[in-house]
């Protein structure tokens, strides 16, 4: 087949006109045109997240979390988070849709695929660096209503550890510990439910009489109901703890499941293709 | 002088942005092939979260958006109001960064799709097959 160097006039248009278009926002926004930035000051709203965020002599608008960051994801902007998450699940059920062919298993037994695989000193310090991947991502995940991270943070983290076991020892060292995507998929379901029930939870709350709303967390002027923000030494920030922990789950098996499926040998689908 | 060094800074900083923004436009509308596209989109995306970011930084001792403690008094919230940076673009773009990343796994999932089916990554050439 011969393909012609000429492009189209058209496509050169558009591509000239998106170029121009995105240099002409930046121009203007140096230019001034959303206040020099970066300013000494910020918004008004942003002051307000700030200043009410664990606000203990002011509670009616306080989300319970020293970091503003993380009460502004799962309370005050907690409907945006809801919806990304969702988007983060179709894109992950996409993936698996467009990998589904009949006939492809994606459980191996050892004699189907055998190598010499890397050496010991890269398996040892694998193994390793995946102890400490896990830790510190089930840190970053619990501890994601008072320090920076949060689920998202610490569920990217840990699908690394998928990642390197992978490239250091197979597939197989994955599946002989029950990581498969049979596995993985039903904890992910699990994780969105969570999120999903910690979401509607006050709503259902509402039908009794109590007046409360979809996804809150702390008592509000209008709605004088919310989640205790913490028990003992635990300092919970309401639901965002068990949000942080949900998502940690979704997000770390919706990665883990992708690589997976990525590391499916080709040999197989072709074996498959060609018949 | 300082200001003048630092205006040169914010300038130098403007202009990496508008050049990652040209590369990325560039990789997503001139190269045919559908991996490079797929790298210069995920440019695009970072480059645009970067600039969500600066949009809420704060010129001259900024401080980060979390309390180091759980019972703050008054002074210390007024203090933090002055001083942090707005949460609120670090809170967007958190987000936005799975997204991007799982999208992106969705676009490599149907690249190699397309490359196991036709045997190319060529968008010239795929749009020509028809199976």
């Amino acid at each position: 087949m011969v393909i012609s160097k000429v492009r189209p006039r058209s496509e050169i248009i558009i591509g000239l006109g998106v170029a121009l278009l995105l240099v002409l926002t930046l121009f203007a926004v140096i230019a001034g045109a959303t206040g020099f930035t970066p300013k000494e000051d910020i918004r008004p709203l942003a002051k307000f997240y700030l200043y009410y965020a664990i606000n203990w002599y002011e509670k009616k608008f306080w989300a319970a979390s020293p970091e503003a960051v993380n009460s502004m994801v799962w309370d005050y902007r907690g409907y945006d988070t809801l919806y990304e998450t969702s988007v983060f699940f179709l894109a992950i059920i996409g993936a698996i849709a467009v990998f589904r062919i009949p006939g492809v298993k994606d459980v191996f037994s050892k004699g189907i695929l055998s190598g010499r695989g890397l050496s010991l000193i890269v398996k040892t310090i694998t193994k390793l660096v995946i102890a400490f991947v896990l830790i510190v991502s089930i840190a970053i995940a619990v501890h994601g209503n008072l320090t920076p991270g949060g689920g998202f943070q610490a569920g990217s983290a840990i699908s690394i550890a998928t990642l390197l076991a992978i490239a250091a020892f197979s597939r197989i060292f994955l599946e002989e510990r029950k990581i498969t995507t049979k596995l993985m998929l039903p904890i992910r379901v699990l994780g969105v439910l969570g999120i999903g029930l910690l979401a509607l939870g006050p709503a259902l709350i509402a039908l009794s009489g109590i007046m409360s709303f979809v996804i809150q967390n702390q008592p509000k002027p209008w709605a004088d109901w919310g989640f205790i923000p913490g028990v003992g030494p635990f300092w919970l920030s309401g639901n965002q703890f068990f949000y942080n922990f949900f998502e940690f789950v979704a997000v770390g098996a919706g990665f883990t499941v992708i690589y997976l499926i990525f590391s499916i040998p080709e040999l197989i689908y072709k074996r498959v293709l060609k018949k | 002088m300082t200001s003048i060094v630092s205006q040169a800074l914010w300038i130098y900083f403007y202009i990496t942005l508008i050049g990652l923004i040209a590369i990325a436009v560039y990789g997503i509308v001139v190269r045919p092939n559908l991996l490079k596209k797929i790298i210069a989109l995920s440019i695009l995306g970072d480059t645009a979260n970067t600039f969500i970011i600066f949009l809420g930084f704060r010129r001259g001792g900024a401080a980060v958006p979390i309390i180091p403690t759980i019972k703050p008094t008054l002074e210390e919230l007024l203090w933090f109001k002055e001083t942090a940076v707005d949460p609120l673009p670090q809170c967007l773009v958190i987000t936005a960064i799975v997204i991007n990343m799982s999208v992106t796994a969705f676009l490599i999932a149907l690249a190699i799709q397309l490359y196991r089916l036709y045997g190319t990554l060529d968008v010239r050439k795929a749009v020509r097959l028809r199976g």
